[in-house]
Parts: structure tokens; sequence; C-alpha cells
């Protein structure tokens, strides 16, 4: 029962991890219906940035006290992330707005490598896994039988919390309708005097904060990142963007905790073990995108050729 | 909406002045296909306008472009003297033209609400819960569902909640594509009806419609285009009385 | 500006031929000149011209001449020539800056001047700048109708041609895997200048010419193609080093024309395919009888390839099936989800099948007639080196996977395919069974890769899977991107740009993905359709060509308003 206690909450906190990515997958399509290959290297760029910040912003005084360090490590990750994803939509993404379907998807494919490269080159050290500073109460908490670190714990009620402002965001301001209706209807969007770049530039930078406070906090959690913590984490990400039905807010946030829960379940109860958990996390991804493309909250409009 | 009213005085004005909008040889090319060639016309302020034609005749390229969601290939689109035709689609809306489209377009998984508020997206007027609360009157059915989903509604009303949303950025111009299309006659007749106490509000209104026994009898002045080009205009009566016009649309022989 | 294009190409062109030759160092490396003598000892030996200077003189004189002579579209030809000029000038400028320690060593530095570099930069801009200027001219279409022997010599001229231009690329600088410090440059030096040359004979008509009569003469050509890949062991290219080469290029170039199918014609977006080329080396593997195989059994090599292509094939049909519900982005992300299964299943050594992080090595060496396929061989008293037998045998893989999507891209099979790429909705309404089709093109792609994936364990003696993740199967999307969608050369030319080029660019090898990346994104914003483009695919790519008129980017085209129109009449 531990065990299971233990496992539970190590998928909760997973799934807050790949949810702060996820929202960003999802509000992209939602937008574009552009599946960005390289929003796991925006939650890579944002750990590498909170990274940059740590080792050469933060005096060494500034760096020992948490509640100095980490909100500045946050805000320079989603910076450097947010920077990151701009200058991609504008320059990779955007001249092929109007171009054959194949094309962007490509184009994002190239981005992520090029990105992935782009830290392995020339951040320092960062061609093998880079350590990355306690920035965070390192005691862990003990809640009954189960012990979790206290970044995982921040990692949880930040993804949560962040949800919820988005959600909210996106329902009930005067931008957040303007990003629903383009969603919808882009053409009729526009009739109602709706800037489409402007909202697509907003959507991609409010997945790139999340997705780089997501890589800051990962690495607190972690206590180390590499050049490649994009791609499979954005992978879980994407599937759970999927299995929430891809568009939908809270569907990537509900799907991002299922993947948490079975990766961690499988860690223990599915054939395998540790070494076969991704494996059930791409076979459930298959089945869900063959069987219910539209995803397990999804409504079925939303499924686009 | 009698503030639009005062908009645009003189709404029936004589004088010769220039007109609201004009189009100027325009053609619009979708790849190498030319939907419209050299279409030429003009809209007087305070009237309503009707292009009619058969089914692919271009009308509704012209609209569109017309509110820059298409780019011509040659010509020019004027609107109260200024060139529209090179600027983005958001930006023609804050000059004052509405389009609203073919097939009604609402945003059917949003609130009646959410709609007209998209509607009145560009203004930061105050006017705004005014306005609203003026469509919720000439429509009442909208206002007794102002939370439902817009998707849930009938043809006609989801048409009226189209009209509303347009009107809601205070436009000089209206563009409505096809308003009747699907709806009852008796619910046609509804439609035209506000259309015409609109245009009596002040504001000038650019109807396309197939149906056009029904859209003459209720215009100012009309064009005919046929084949991407206006063939023949003149007063909705004269249209209506014309052989031609009888022959090629009203279904007589 | 028009008036100004003549001069400007003339002072240009003089400017390249002054710059090539003063000095173009400051510097002495420890180990000799800078290639050419790119020094002040150059005036030791005023004659000494050769490779990047001999191609800035050849480039700067042709565009004297071209400038002067009458000629069709000359500003076709005078930008390619620009375009090759400025390549050379640039790459080794930005060397010597970059050996030299920055910008002293191609301005002043310790009292020593040499300007060269800048100079010839200079000149190929103004000279393209100039070229630029020129009025548009319609293309030159050159379509003289001669014997069909005249023909077929001018085919045989031009493939061997080919052939000694390509060994001479591959081979520029004396190359032959011996590491040589100024290889980078030396080759793209002969690449550009290359390029210009290829570029002038399609501006003024000659490329078209000569492919026009090679589809006129299609057996031939293809007769002739062979010889010249089987002549290559007899060539400068006939070492080991290049063996493995070229062998390489040859399993990846038959790797991506399977993958061409699949992308290329059908239109699929595959982004696993390499999984399939795993599988084939697997199952190759275990039926070797290599000593980690799972079944101590050894099949003839023939057998064992044919049931690695059939089981690859089997699994192509298990990953295709989706293609029945799933369309579009999703598939892409079905295939990418089967290719990381496969990598985490064959790491994790599944059923003892894979050999996990050991691999399966060892595996015997092919023989015929009691000659390794790794000895060397000797053939009429010339010696070949060894492996040429691989690479025989990959001559025949690629040559039958050419001869598979050949037939069956102008098959009824091939049409339906690309109706499906082109749009699937009105293909099954004009009764075309998309959904075998579709399972089909996987199936077929699948098993040619399976094909390839055994020669390919053979080669390489060992079967690892980490030969088969994800960045092989980016690798191989751009190399069927690079070259050109739906065509052979294309990807022949793509997976050879994208295998060699790290070869000879080894200095650079740490940087070879980030140019990947890079190329994939440029390729899609300015040249979809790749080098070798499709007939059928260019119209459809390049929408700008086709109309000439320019839209603003958030205007939006009718497909997309028509698609709209269809989902809020839904």
């Amino acid at each position: 029962m531990g065990t299971l206690l233990q496992q539970i909450a190590n998928g909760l906190i997973f799934g807050g991890l790949i949810a702060m990515v996820a929202l960003g997958y999802t509000m992209v399509y939602g937008i574009i219906q552009l599946i960005n290959f390289a929003h796991g290297e925006i939650f890579m760029t944002g750990a590498f940035g909170g990274l940059a910040v740590y080792s050469w912003v933060l005096p060494p005084a500034a760096q020992q006290i948490w509640y100095v360090a980490l909100p500045a490590m946050l805000v320079g990750g989603a910076i450097v992330s947010v920077v990151v994803a701009l200058l991609m939509e504008r320059f990779a993404y955007r001249p092929l707005r109007n171009a054959p379907r194949l094309a962007p998807l490509i184009t994002a494919l190239g981005v992520s490598v090029f990105l992935q490269e782009l830290v392995r080159i020339f951040f320092p050290g960062a061609s093998s896994a880079v350590p990355f500073p306690n920035a965070f109460i390192t005691a862990p908490l003990h809640i009954g039988s189960i012990t979790i670190p206290a970044s995982g714990l921040l990692m949880l009620i930040v993804s949560v919390v962040l949800s919820i402002v988005l959600e909210t965001y996106v329902n009930g301001s005067r931008m957040g309708r303007a990003m629903r209706a383009t969603a919808q209807d882009p053409d009729t969007a526009r009739l109602m005097g709706i800037n489409p770049d402007r909202v697509i530039v907003l959507t991609f930078a409010i997945g790139a904060v999340l997705a780089g406070v997501g890589g800051v906090l990962y690495g607190t959690y972690i206590h180390n990142v590499d050049p490649y913590i994009g791609f499979q984490n954005g992978l879980f990400a994407f599937a759970a963007a999927v299995l929430g039905g891809i568009g939908s807010i809270r569907g990537a946030v509900i799907g991002a905790f299922v993947i948490g829960l079975i990766k961690n379940l499988a860690d223990i109860y599915l054939p395998g073990g540790t070494a076969y958990d991704y494996v059930w996390i791409f076979i459930l991804l298959i089945a869900v995108l063959v069987f219910r493309p539209q995803g397990l909250f999804g409504e079925a409009e939303r499924v686009r050729a | 909406m009698s503030e639009l009213a005062s908009a645009a005085p003189g709404a029936t004005a004589t004088t010769p002045t220039r007109p609201l909008l004009e189009v100027r040889g325009l053609s619009v090319a979708y790849g190498a296909i030319e939907a419209i060639r050299d279409i030429t016309f003009s809209v007087q302020a305070g009237q309503i306008v009707s292009l009619i034609g058969a089914n692919g005749a271009g009308k509704t390229t012209t609209l569109r472009t017309i509110s820059g969601l298409l780019r011509p290939k040659r010509g020019e689109i004027l609107f109260e003297g200024r060139p529209i035709h090179t600027q983005p689609a958001h930006a023609i809306l804050g000059m004052g033209v509405a389009h609203c489209p073919e097939g009604r377009r609402l945003f059917p998984r949003m609130t009646v609400e959410e709609n007209l508020q998209l509607g009145a997206y560009t203004r930061s007027d105050d006017g705004v819960a005014e306005d609203m609360e003026r469509v919720y009157e000439l429509f009442p059915v909208l206002g007794e569902r102002r939370g439902n989903k817009a998707g849930l509604f009938s043809g006609g009303e989801q048409q009226m909640l189209a009209i509303g949303r347009a009107m809601m950025s205070r436009p000089r111009l209206l563009m409505l594509d096809e308003p009747s299309m699907g709806l009852s006659p008796i619910m046609t007749q509804r439609i035209f009806d506000t259309i015409r106490n609109l245009r009596d509000l002040g504001t000038t209104v650019l109807l396309v419609e197939q149906n056009a026994l029904a859209a003459l009898a209720q215009s100012d002045y009309a064009f005919v285009v046929d084949l991407g080009r206006t063939t023949l205009e003149g007063t909705g009566h004269e249209l209506l009385a014309d052989q031609r016009v009888r022959d090629a649309y009203l279904g007589e022989s | 500006m028009k008036a100004m294009a003549r001069p400007l190409i003339i002072v240009g062109s003089i400017v390249v031929i002054i710059g090539a030759l003063l000095p173009w160092a400051t510097f002495v490396l420890n180990d000799g000149p800078y290639p050419d003598k790119a020094t002040l000892e150059f005036f030791d030996a005023p004659f000494g011209l050769s490779s990047f200077r001999l191609y800035l003189e050849i480039l700067g004189l042709a565009g004297l001449v071209f400038c002067f002579v009458p000629l069709r579209d000359k500003i076709r030809v005078l930008k390619a020539v620009g375009w090759g000029a400025l390549g050379v000038a640039l790459i080794n400028t930005l060397f010597i800056i970059g050996d030299g320690g920055g910008f002293g060593a191609v301005t002043v530095a310790d009292g020593v001047t040499a300007f060269g570099g800048i100079a010839a930069v200079i000149g190929a801009a103004v000279l393209l700048y100039g070229a630029f200027q020129l009025p548009a001219e319609p293309k030159v279409v050159i379509n003289p109708k001669l014997p069909f022997w005249a023909e077929w010599l001018i085919l045989l001229v031009a493939f061997v041609a080919l052939l000694l231009l390509i060994t001479e690329t591959l081979t520029a600088g004396g190359h032959s895997g011996v590491s040589d410090p100024y290889i980078g440059p030396l080759f793209l030096s002969y690449l550009s200048a290359a390029g210009a040359l290829l570029g002038v004979l399609w501006a003024v008509g000659v490329t078209k010419w000569i492919s026009d009569m090679s589809e006129r003469h299609r057996i031939f050509s293809i007769v002739v193609l062979v010889a010249c890949a089987v002549a290559v062991p007899f060539t400068s290219l006939g070492n080991d080093y290049w063996m493995t080469i070229t062998a390489n290029i040859g399993v990846y170039a038959a790797t991506a024309i399977g993958l061409n199918i699949v992308v290329g014609l059908a239109g699929l977006l595959d982004l696993g395919y390499v999984a399939f080329m795993g599988i084939g080396a697997f199952v190759a593997a275990n039926l070797s009888g290599a000593v980690a195989a799972e079944f101590g059994i050894r099949l003839p090599f023939l057998l064992a390839a044919i049931v690695a292509g059939i089981v690859a094939g089997l699994f192509g049909a298990i990953v295709g099936s989706p293609t029945l519900r799933v369309r579009g982005d999703y598939l892409a992300i079905v295939t990418l989800a089967f290719g990381e299964i496969f990598v985490r299943v064959s790491q994790n050594n599944i059923g003892g099948l894979t050999g996990g992080s050991n691999a399966i090595p060892n595996i015997p060496d092919l023989s015929l007639f009691g000659t390794g396929f790794n000895d060397s061989l000797t053939i009429g008293g010339v010696q070949l080196p060894s492996g040429v037998l691989y690479y025989f045998l990959i001559v025949v893989l690629v040559a039958l996977v050419m001869f598979v999507f050949g037939n069956l891209k102008n098959s009824r099979i091939g049409r339906a395919w690309i109706a499906i790429r082109e749009d699937e909705d009105v293909a099954r309404a004009m009764g075309v069974k998309t959904g075998k089709l579709k399972i089909l093109a996987f199936m077929t792609g699948a098993t040619l890769a399976g094909l390839a994936g055994a020669v390919f364990a053979h080669k390489l003696a060992t079967a690892s899977y980490d030969s088969f993740q994800f960045n092989q199967s980016v690798t191989l999307l751009a190399a069927v991107i690079l070259g050109g969608m739906g065509t052979i050369p294309g990807a022949v030319l793509g997976a050879a740009l994208l295998f060699v080029l790290p070869e000879e660019l080894r200095q650079f090898s740490d940087y070879r993905l980030l140019f990947f990346g890079l190329a994939l994104v440029v390729i899609m914003r300015f040249r979809p359709q790749g080098l070798i483009a499709d007939r059928h695919r260019r119209a459809e790519l390049a929408d700008q060509d086709v109309t000439g008129e320019s839209l603003d980017d958030t205007v939006i085209k009718e497909p997309v308003a028509v698609a709209g129109a269809k989902e809020a009449g839904a």
C-alpha cells in the first residue's frame, strides 16, 4: 500500500511537470493546427535559461537564498523560453502559414533538432548532463508513509495553479476570447477585427512561459539537465495533450496526470518495470490516436485531418 | 441603435456626394482562376445596395475581398475615399466595415454574449454594454438565452445573432452575405425588416443575395453580377421591372 | 538600375580576378602554408594557380566573357557564376579568419597585409548584384533532334562526365580517409565551383536537354548509370575508405528511396521509418549464425534478406494500419511512437533478439565462391579494394529499390498514391481504395527498408539499436526532402549529400545535426520541393511560383477557406 501511494505521489508530480509542457502543445495546435515538435525544446531552453541565470547572473550570496534564487531563475527561464518561441514562430512558422501541412511539421522537426544541438554545442558543458543547482528547500516532506521532495510538491502546486490561471484567462479575458475565436474559425475571427498574428504570438508566448517555468522546476526536481530532456518529455506532453483531446486546456492537464500516473505505476506493476514504462505510454498514445483521436475528454468536432 | 443614426445624418441626402464605398476594376484570382474580373460598383451612404447574381458569379468573393480576407490581383477599393484593399482584415473592421459572412459563421461553442463581445472586440469605449442591450431589444430571443451556446440556436436566430454581432462594431457599412439562406419565408421577411430598420437608423448596407426577388424589393440600388463582372445596375424597382433580370434570376420566362 | 547591370558585372568580375591573385592570409601556418600558398609567399610562384584560386580566376573570367558574349537567359547564367564565386570566396575567407584567429588574418597583422579574400568576397557580391539587375528572361529550352546514336553518345559522355565530377568532388584535395586539416574548405570550394558549372549548364538548358534525352532512352540510361556505378571502384574512389563510405551512402539511399514511397508518393509522413531498417537488420543478424544470435541457424544471405524484408513488411502493415483511421499529423505521431517503442524494446533486448546494449556483434562476413565480401579482389590484373563486393551488392540493392520505385510510381498503384497525397477525400470519391493502398505504401516502404537493413547488418558486421534512433529517421527524412520528394535522383542525391558531407567536413562533425535542423527549416521555407523537384509536386508545393502574386502572410488562401466553409456547413 505504501508503495502504491508513493508511486501515485510520484505520478502526480510527474504529471504536474508534463501538464506545463502539454498546455503549450494543446494551445498552439488549437490555434494553428500545428504539432509544434519544437515545444519540448522550449521547455529545455527554459531549464538552461534558469541555469544560466543561476550561474552567471546571480551573485554567490543570492544563490544560497532560495526565495531569491528560484524566482530569478523562473523568470529568467521563462524569458529565454519566450524569446526562443517567438523567434521560432516569426522566422520558421509564420512564413509557412499557408503552406501544405507537411511543410510546417517538417520545419518543426528541424527547429527541434536545431535547438537541441545549439544548446549542446554552445552551452558550456552541455554535451553531457549538467548538474542543476538545488534552488529550493532540500529537506523532503514526509506525509504518512510517503516521502516527497519539496521541489516535487512545488512543481505540482505551480502546475495546478498555472493551469487554473490559464483556464480563467482563456475563458474570461478579451484576449482569451480572441484566442478561442481564432481557434474555432480563424477567418471569422479576422472579421471581428482580431489580428491573427497577435493571437498566435500570444499563444506561443503563453505556452513558452509555462514550458520555461516547467523547465526550471524540472531542473530543481531532477538535479540535472541535458539538451535532450525536451524530446522525451515533449513526447509525453504531446501524448498527454492528445489523450485529453488536443485543443482542450482542461483535457491536457488531466491527460498529463493520467500519463504521470501510468508511468509511475507501470514502473512497479506492469511487466518490464522501469525499462518498459515509456513503451506503455507510447502504446497508450497510439491506442488513443487510433481509437479515440478526439481524446478522452475532447469533443468530436475538434478532430481535423 | 439611435446613436448610429446620428453618425450618418442626412442618410437620404440627394446631393451627389462621394459614395461610401467604391470598387473599381477589381479582379481576384484563386491561383490561376479568376473568380471576379474587373468588377466596378459603388455604394451610396444610407442606402441598401444589393449584388445579385447566380451561384458562382463572384458575389461572395467580392465581399471577402472588401473585408480584406482576400487580396485583389488588380483594381482598388475605396472606403470613404481611402484605399482599403492593402489593409489586413482586422484593420478594415476598425475603419467601419463589418462583414457578416455567408453561412453566418458564428462561434458555435461560445455563448451569445461572447459572440457579441467578439463583435465589439476592437472597441474600447464604454458603450459596449449598452449596444449589447440594444441588440437584445432588437432580438429578444437572444436576450432571453444570452448564456446559451450559439451553436444551439435555429437558423433564423443564428442569423439574428450574426447581424447583431456585426452591428456591435458600430459599422458605417454592413455587408451581409446571403442572410436569407436556409430560412423560412417568414423568417426571411423578419431579417429583411431588420435590415431596413438598420438602414433607417443610418447604417449603409451592402447585401449579397441569391434570392433576387426579395433582395431587389428591399434595395435602394442594385447591381447584377454575372461571371465575375457587373452587367446591369439600377434601383431595385427598375431591375425588378427589367425583362432581362426577370428572365435570368426571377424564374419567369 | 538596369543600366548598371553590365558595369557592375564587369567591375565585380575584375575585382574577383584581382582578389584571387592577391595574398589571402597574413600568416603562415606551422604545418605549411594555407592551401595554395595563400600567404605572402604567393608571389614566389606567381603562376602556381590551383584549387580555390583557380576556381575564382575561372569564375571571374567567366563573368567577363558571359557579360559580353551574346547569350540567351544571361541573368541565370551570371547568377550561377556569381553565387559560385561568392561561395568560394566566402568559404575560404571565413576559414582563414577561423584558423588565423580573427580579422587580422585577412587584413593586416604584424605589418603584413592580405586583402585577397575580402576583395574576392566584395567582387563576387558586386558581380552577383549586377547579375540580379539584368532583365528577366524566359527559361531557355534547347531540344535539337539528333539521330539516336548521337543522343546515345551524348548521354554516355554526360554520365561519364557526371561520374568524374562526382569522384573529383569526393576526392577534392587528394583526400582518401587521411585527415587533412584543409579538407573542409577544399571540398566546399570545389563544391561551389562545381555548383556554378552545373548552374550555368542548367541556365543554358543543357541539363534539361540531357534529362529529356535520358527520358527518351530510359533503358540505355539505366544501363549506363549502372555501368558507371560499377566503374566507381576502378576510379580514384577505389580504396577501402571510399568503398565503405559509398556502401553506406548506398544503404541509406536505398532506405531513403523506400521512405520516398511513403512520404513522397503517398504523402504519409513517417517519423519512425528507420525502425523498419532496424527490424531487417536484427532479423538478418539472428539468421546469420552469429554467436550472439538468439537462433542458432544460419540461412543463406539471400534467404535471410528476404525473410528480413518480409518481417519488416509485416510490421509496416501493422504500423500502417492506423492510417485507416488516423490522418496527417496524427499518423506522423503514431509512426514516431512506433519508432520510439522499437528503440526502447531493442535497447531492452526483448526476447533476447536484439542483444540490448551489447548489440549483436560478429555477424559473419558474406562470401561468394569462397571470396569474403570484405576481402579485396583482383579482376584482370586490377587490384580492387577490400569491401568491393559489398559495394557491388549495394549497387544491386539500390538498383532493385530504384526499379521497384520507378515501376510503382508509373503504375496504377503509384497514380492512386499520388491521388491520395493530393486529396484523400477526392481519391476515395473517385473509387481509389485508400485504406488498402496506404497500408500497401507502408508495407512496400518497410520491406525495402528491411532489405537495406539486412545488407547494413552484414556490411557493419553488427546490429545495434543505437543505429536506428530517431535522429536517423530525421536524417533520412531530411535526405528525401532535401533531394526532392517523389523522385529517385532526389533521394539518392539527398542521401549522398547528407552522408558524404559529414565525412568531408569532419572538422565540423559536431555541427552536423545543427546544420540538418537548420537545413530542414531553410528548405521548407525557400525550396520545399527539394533540389530535384518532382513535376507533379512542383505545382503543389510552390504555390507562389504558379500564381506569381505576392500574398500577404495573413491572407488565407482558398483551400483553407473552403475547408473552413465545409466545417461550418457540417
